[in-house]
């Protein structure tokens, strides 16, 4: 870990600890939440997106400013088909469409043309001083399955092929494992499913977003490997790898510390436009927000909503 | 001669909170006790065109450390994600005894508990006990390393069933009947007495009108004309096999009421709601001979590792040695 981010992590659970959390609503002013409208926003979630589930995480973990019942959101076993690195070059390489909206926040859900790449840092949640080393390449992580500890790892195959195991039957069907089924067989390894959830980041006053990813024999990934699956823009960027506050273990995370603005300005687009933004709905425009950030994970958020009460 | 009905074996999702509260529970609770422990795993239905859903294991699964009164964890209701499958652990002390265990023989005694639940009728009342699972494992916690084997047995029918007719809820039904089954399957997954009961009967009236209950209300539904089928949710995707859990249903079928025709509903979802172009309707024929109810049927279910015979490791050092948690905290 970066010294500055560990800083960081000790600045921010020092304030955590002596300040309260917030209880006045500042949604619109700053496009953040306070815990009671967490809850309010998350149960919405729930009713409307059946395959989130509120869930009360690791004992030892609670917070005790939540429900003990509605500590975090998670979605388990959401497909991600391809990489978002791949998408993004087929993306710039067909020369695709600006999908970003001016300057009002809303970030395009897949690459955008390279030539705007300078003007719109504005509107990415930016983390210079939280920086991932850019050296590390990521094909080079081995996975947790993988050759790391070659010699410490007896060789299952030795014993496994001679076990007493025998299983003949017609109506089992022979498949190498089930995946995806798309005529390409490519699409097998691309195949990765991911366990995502949402917290409430006392701190940042804002949802956080965390994602624990598995390939295609459901396996544990390594956090590191997810990055595959962050928009390029991103992943060096805003892409942590951090203790889970609610669950055991690393899991990458998108930093919240920029989210409070973008919320912001998603929220004042709506009211430019007429639209009174209801609390209610603030996870439906934030986790479409995210989905610029992780764009092929396919998780749950509906299209069309009605965004709140409508001045006409 | 009607094809095969062939089935899309289960597969086992574990979450890294299940290690690591196996790892505590054995170092602080359990100590040598090698002891088989009751844990539970959860599945819902299939909710994408494209993947599958797995039975999972979480911290939850596994007793609390503080749970003095019993190393039975209480599994939670209610919650629709979350259909609770009553499994078994057997945690070996060595690795050597890990590859040592009968897994025929520990297959076997899964199997018998779900005949016993079936023939004593405890199935109809709780269907969760329809499907079970067993897990085989050695935890390395000095290089934090876990060895492990998920079976999930079925009782295999002799002869197998064949299939007819096997299609998309869509095509079998009309457009009256699939919308209101829709939302009846929709209505029954949003209550939270029945969100997580993953064995149902479906009746539909001369007015296209379905109804979905509970499979102990098998007798109030004979005799009035109405269509019935058997469903349960599916944690498969694939458009031309159903999954796993069909396979002790269609025994307790044939056992219970003595049916040789079965029409069956695969209930899978879309985005959290039912799909009736992904689920699918079929009908089992099934041709067990006289008397097959006196022994326990053979039973398979020993999950493949990407296509073999053989057991899963996973190292899970990085995030639990306290030496390389020292180093990367330095």
């Amino acid at each position: 870990m970066v010294l500055s981010q560990k800083l960081h992590e000790a600045f921010k659970g020092t304030v955590e600890r002596i300040t309260g959390p917030r209880t006045v609503s500042a949604f619109k002013e700053k496009g953040v939440l306070s815990v009671s409208e967490f809850v309010t926003a998350g149960d919405n979630l729930v009713a409307k997106c059946p395959t989130w589930s509120w869930e009360s995480g690791e004992p030892g973990k609670r917070k005790p400013y939540l429900p003990p019942e509605k500590q975090i959101l998670i979605t388990r076993n959401v497909p991600c088909l391809r990489r978002a690195a791949s998408v993004e070059e087929e993306y710039e390489a067909s020369g695709g469409e600006v999908l970003l909206d001016g300057d009002d926040g809303w970030l395009a859900t897949h690459g955008k043309p390279k030539e705007n790449k300078s003007d719109e840092d504005d509107n990415l949640p930016s983390m210079e001083s939280l920086e991932i080393s850019k050296k590390s390449s990521i094909k080079q992580i081995p996975s947790y399955m993988g050759a790391e500890d070659d010699d410490d790892i007896p060789d299952m195959a030795d014993f496994d092929d001679n076990s007493n195991v025998i299983e003949n039957d017609p109506a089992t069907l022979q498949s190498t494992y089930i995946v995806a089924h798309e005529p390409d067989d490519d699409n097998i390894l691309r195949t990765r499913t991911y366990d995502v959830s949402i917290t409430y980041d006392k701190y940042y006053q804002t949802p956080r977003v965390w994602l624990t990813g598995y390939d295609e024999a459901r396996m544990l990934l390594q956090p590191e490997l997810v990055l595959e699956d962050v928009s390029q823009d991103h992943a060096r960027k805003t892409v942590t790898i951090e203790d889970h506050p609610h669950l055991p273990g690393k899991h990458a995370s998108i930093h919240p510390c920029r989210h409070g603005a973008v919320m912001k300005k998603i929220i004042d687009v709506l009211m430019s436009r007429g639209v009174e933004p209801e609390v209610d709905k603030y996870l439906f425009l934030f986790l479409k927000f995210m989905a610029s950030v992780i764009p092929t994970i396919e998780y749950d958020y509906t299209m069309d909503f009605d965004l709140g009460s409508s001045s006409n | 001669m009607e094809p095969l009905l062939q089935f899309a074996p289960m597969q086992s999702s574990v979450d890294e909170g299940f290690w690591h509260r196996l790892s505590s529970l054995k170092l602080n609770k359990l100590g040598i006790d090698d002891s088989p422990i009751h844990i539970f795993g959860f599945y819902a239905p299939c909710s994408h065109s494209q993947v599958s859903n797995h039975l999972t294991v979480l911290s939850e699964s596994l007793p609390s450390e503080l749970s003095e009164a019993s190393l039975i964890p209480e599994p939670s209701r209610g919650n629709r994600n979350r259909c609770s499958v009553p499994g078994i652990l057997y945690n070996t002390n060595t690795v050597e005894s890990f590859h040592a265990l009968d897994k025929q023989d520990l297959l076997k005694k899964e199997a018998a508990k779900i005949w016993d639940d079936i023939l004593t009728g405890k199935a109809v009342e709780d269907c969760s006990v329809l499907s079970r699972f067993l897990v085989i494992s050695f935890a390395d916690l000095k290089k934090w390393t876990f060895n492990y084997w998920f079976a999930f047995p079925a009782l295999m029918l002799d002869p197998p069933a064949t299939v007819v007719n096997l299609k998309p809820a869509s095509q079998w039904f009309s457009a009256a009947e699939a919308e209101s089954l829709s939302a009846a399957c929709n209505e029954w997954r949003s209550s939270k007495s029945t969100a997580d009961v993953p064995f149902f009967l479906v009746t539909i009236d001369q007015h296209s009108c379905a109804t979905v209950r509970l499979l102990k209300d098998w007798e109030a539904c004979q005799g009035n004309g109405n269509k019935i089928f058997f469903g349960f949710y599916d944690p498969c995707h694939l458009p031309k096999n159903p999954g796993w859990p069909l396979r002790n249903f269609l025994a307790l079928i044939s056992v219970r009421w003595n049916l040789n025709s079965i029409q069956f509903f695969c209930y899978r979802e879309n985005r959290g709601f039912a799909d009736m172009k992904l689920s699918l309707v079929g009908e089992a024929l099934i041709t067990v001979p006289q008397g097959w109810k006196d022994t326990v049927p053979s039973a398979v279910g020993w999950e493949l590792n990407k296509g073999r015979k053989a057991s899963r490791c996973i190292s899970l050092a990085q995030s639990m040695d306290p030496t390389r948690l020292a180093i990367s905290a330095a």
